[in-house]
């Protein structure tokens, strides 16, 4: 039986949400990519306003750099990365040292696509390995609660992600049914309210896209019992 | 024998409100041949848990948690005990009680304890307590009463250089001293008649027998004192000790008064 | 048998440990870094009766030791009887007050005891070091040894090696023994120690808990582990590997905040066992070392089968004019440091580093031992596509449950540098599997 403490269960759901983070931006940004090749080339800055992140670059080619791999900027993919590392470390014990490795291995490829003159293919294999650690999460973490948590996270970040980039209605019902389906099995404590609410917020047809987001990160902000 | 009333009262007062307070309070009076303890109530104010031990020095200690918030943490014990200063305690020989033998961070003797202990009188055939009465006497000559100048981690050379402290600091330099000769002794905190604080002596054991002397008033420790924590200095003796979360700063109130009953 | 085989695979086996982030940290101006731990793909090789020996001294010594502890902790014995100067006890710094007068579950003080020895140009093995507090390694041979059989199925089809991955078996019987009811945790101070890697894959192997001290809490005299829902799960066994300075800031430093309020309160009790035992520094010392052969004569009336490096004891007279004379041909230790620090080679100083060190020698004579340097029989590795010989020595691991079971492997460290001596890891050092053979 596995028992895990409150500080695991909060590095398992930031380690679901990190490796969403790093994957779902990987993938929009080698699309967007793809456009600023020929196409338009400040397209980055409808991107950082999307994500609602500081539009600190100066060129589409400072962006590419930047946005991926600047250690210091603490919204590249590179530290989004990092940070899901930084998780997944403390729970070899959890995860078992198989499932880290793909981390680890999507961690060597991020390193090695920096220093690469045809990053994208490196890229390309960051995102495999986090295909592969989820894979290998659904296939050999035995206890129900610790898989759960890293997918609850996980589904909840892309919620947040699709929104932010103003998805199609959809896609975020899609995603909120698999959201709603995991987050039960989880064991952790959320508000029932905001969770009530946010299903209704997907239902409607124009979409309250700061709302979602606003619910979505405090939904695990309960009210004081009666 | 003498039948004294004691109070020992404590308060920590908090600036902000402190939680998750772990305690261990070496604050129960020991029961034993040299005093009785015919009463005694302890009141902690305020605790989540507590359970009691015995620590490698003897204390009895109480130990537990305050888990809520709280702005003041107090300890009060009072009783009656009856004390018999013509009674010692029994010591364990020489080997068994090494730990007392050898200086601590707090008693390690300096330049200036050494070389004050080269010039003190001594008489080599006396007996060991008549030789550390030697030793109390002369550093009684050399040293002043004088408070709040030290404070509780002032070790025995600090203290012994500036020339004055208080009795944590007597008792401090007569162990380094005794310890010198590797003379087994250790640190008491106790209760003295009358008002005020708490006070602190030594006792030095003969090979049978612990000896309490204190050297704050240069004299044997008579009917009138109450023992309450030993070790090896002041730092074992803590009566409270503690860590907690938030709390901000803290002021420390300790009143302790003891009468003939 | 055939090492030439393994060349092939160095790189393969390289790769694999750092896919499965098989590092130790280091702190380089207090930036936390991780960094790769070397493994050379030569193994060392022990023959079954040659380890048959070292297993019988080393489960001899360790049971010394731990009669050692309990007496100094206890009665005294062994200083009533003059066999080791009070002194080397109590002007050390492993001896812990705190610990008098208490006795810890099934009254095992070493649970796990990481022997240090080396092999000298004799053949002959020397003891060098005992660690009883924290020793530190077993996981990379063990995990090494797994990379190896996955790499090169036939080596370990052709050889009859004993298979080290037990220890993760040994370990759990281990905390098992002692257990005192309820889980059974290792305590980590957090990802940013140097051993962090061997403590969350002990624990991933042994089923243990990996736990930091804010996940603890003593209460009712029990110590618990508190899970994300807010439940209370007991703890019986606690294999900490956070030093007893650490430990419980109620007992210890106060101003530890990885360490459990009380839980050695509740130890004192009874009510949890702590692997290894708080105090246990007082038998590890390069002072107490001296007197180890001493000990085993002392506590089980036999003659040590292992031998020390030869050791003079600066503190005897006839010792230190042996010092004195021999200055030249010997290595000085302080007795305060570790992790190969706080080692003079008498050839190696100037002549005025030689009056300062002789000047401090004779003012502390406690604080140092000599020894002879022992002419080490190197042993190979393969760098860069050629075979070279690098010193190394061999860390042993025996556990303690109701009997002392050495671990049929060790960690084989060797030096970075040809000429150095020194094979601790945190200077740059690597590590080699060690086989000892089943046939």
């Amino acid at each position: 039986m596995a028992i895990i403490s409150a500080e695991h269960s909060d590095q398992l759901y930031w380690l679901g949400r990190y490796s969403e983070r790093v994957y779902t931006t990987l993938k929009i940004f080698e699309d967007h990519f793809d456009s600023m090749i020929d196409l338009k080339t400040e397209e980055y800055e409808d991107f950082c306003r999307k994500q609602d992140i500081p539009n600190i670059y100066t060129s589409k080619d400072d962006f590419s750099r930047r946005y991926c791999f600047d250690e210091e900027n603490p919204n590249s993919i590179y530290s989004n990365l990092m940070r899901a590392y930084d998780n997944a470390i403390v729970l070899r014990e959890e995860i078992g040292s198989e499932t880290l490795a793909y981390i680890q291995l999507a961690v060597y490829a991020m390193n090695r696509a920096k220093t690469s003159d045809a990053p994208l293919i490196q890229l390309q294999r960051v995102r495999d390995n986090i295909v592969a650690f989820w894979g290998i999460v659904d296939d050999s973490i035995d206890s129900e609660s610790i898989r759960s948590i890293i997918k609850f996270g996980k589904r909840l970040e892309r919620i947040d992600l699709y929104s932010r980039m103003r998805m199609e209605s959809a896609e975020i019902r899609r995603e909120m049914n698999r959201f709603n389906f995991r987050i039960n099995r989880t064991g952790l404590r959320y508000n029932k309210r905001k969770l009530a609410h946010l299903n209704y917020l997907v239902e409607v047809n124009a979409l309250d896209y700061e709302t979602i987001i606003r619910e979505l990160e405090t939904l695990f902000e309960l009210e004081e019992d009666k | 024998m003498r039948t004294l009333q004691f109070q020992y009262h404590m308060q920590l007062t908090f600036d902000f409100p402190a939680c998750d307070h772990h305690f261990t309070l070496r604050c129960r009076p020991f029961h034993d041949i040299r005093q009785r303890i015919l009463e005694e109530r302890v009141e902690i104010y305020p605790k989540h848990y507590s359970s009691e031990e015995v620590d490698s020095y003897g204390n009895k200690c109480i130990y537990g948690i305050a888990r809520t918030e709280h702005d003041h943490f107090s300890v009060d014990v009072t009783g009656e005990a009856q004390v018999c200063a013509e009674n010692y305690l029994p010591a364990l020989p020489a080997h068994r009680i090494g730990m007392y033998r050898y200086q601590t961070a707090l008693t390690k003797a300096g330049l200036g304890l050494e070389s004050f202990y080269r010039d003190l009188r001594k008489n080599a055939s006396a007996n060991v307590v008549e030789h550390v009465k030697d030793l109390m006497d002369g550093l009684y000559g050399k040293f002043q009463y004088e408070p709040g100048v030290t404070g509780v981690n002032t070790t025995a050379e600090e203290a012994f250089c500036r020339g004055s402290g208080v009795c944590q600091d007597y008792a401090h330099i007569l162990l380094a001293l005794c310890r010198l000769e590797r003379i087994p002794c250790r640190y008491i905190a106790g209760m003295l008649m009358g008002e005020g604080a708490t006070h602190a002596w030594i006792e030095v054991s003969d090979g049978k027998s612990w000896i309490p002397m204190d050297p704050t008033h240069n004299r044997m420790v008579d009917d009138t004192y109450i023992a309450i924590s030993r070790g090896r200095d002041a730092r074992d003796c803590t009566i409270n000790q503690g860590v907690f979360t938030g709390g901000g700063s803290q002021k420390q109130e300790i009143r302790v008064v003891v009468n003939d009953k | 048998m055939e090492t030439e085989r393994l060349f092939g695979y160095s790189d393969t086996v390289n790769e694999l440990l750092a896919r499965y982030g098989v590092k130790f940290g280091i702190y380089k101006n207090n930036v936390f870094k991780e960094q790769l731990f070397p493994f050379d793909m030569i193994p060392r090789v022990i023959e079954k009766q040659e380890f048959a020996f070292l297993e019988k001294g080393l489960k001899q010594r360790v049971l010394a030791l731990n009669e050692f502890i309990k007496d100094i902790y206890g009665d005294k014995k062994i200083v009533r009887d003059g066999i080791v100067p009070e002194e080397f006890i109590y002007a050390g710094s492993g001896y812990l007050a705190q610990c008098e007068g208490v006795m810890p579950p099934k009254g095992i003080y070493s649970h796990i005891s990481g022997i240090d020895l080396v092999q000298g140009k004799d053949k002959q093995w020397y003891i060098l070091e005992d660690n009883l507090r924290i020793p530190s390694g077993a996981s990379y041979p063990m995990i090494a040894r797994e990379l190896c059989r996955r790499s090169t199925p036939i080596t370990f089809e052709k050889n009859a090696i004993e298979d080290n991955r037990n220890y993760a078996k040994l370990l759990r019987r281990t905390m098992d023994h002692v257990n005192t009811g309820g889980h059974t945790v290792i305590l980590s101070p957090g990802r940013y120690n140097a051993a962090y890697f061997e403590h969350s894959y002990l624990a991933e192997k042994t089923g243990a808990h990996l736990v930091t001290g804010s996940e603890l809490v003593v209460e009712n005299d029990h110590l618990y582990f508190i899970d994300y829902s807010g439940k209370k799960e007991p703890v019986g066994a606690v294999y900490r590997r956070i030093s007893d300075e650490y430990l419980d800031p109620m007992n210890f430093n106060e101003e530890s905040v990885i360490g459990i309020p009380h839980i050695y309160d509740i130890y004192r009790k009874g009510n949890v066992a702590l692997l290894n035992a708080p105090g246990n520094g007082v038998a590890d010392d390069k002072g107490i070392y001296y007197f180890v052969p001493k000990m085993i004569q002392y506590y089980l009336g036999e003659e040590a089968v292992l031998q020390n490096a030869p050791t003079y004891l600066p503190y005897y007279k006839e010792d230190m004019d042996y010092v004195l004379e021999h200055f030249d041909s010997l290595v000085l230790k302080d007795v305060a440091e570790a992790g190969g620090y706080g080692i003079v080679f008498g050839n190696k100083l100037t002549r005025e580093e030689k009056e300062h060190f002789l000047a401090l020698l004779k003012e502390q004579p406690r604080r140092f031992i000599a020894q002879e340097v022992i002419d080490f029989l190197d042993i190979d590795i393969y760098e860069n596509g050629e075979v070279t010989p690098r010193k190394a020595d061999l860390r042993a691991f025996v556990l303690m449950a109701d009997e002392p079971m050495v671990w049929k492997s060790g960690l084989t460290r060797f030096s970075r540098n040809p000429d150095s001596f020194i094979v601790n890891s945190s200077q740059g050092g690597g590590f080699k599997d060690t086989w000892v053979m089943a046939e």
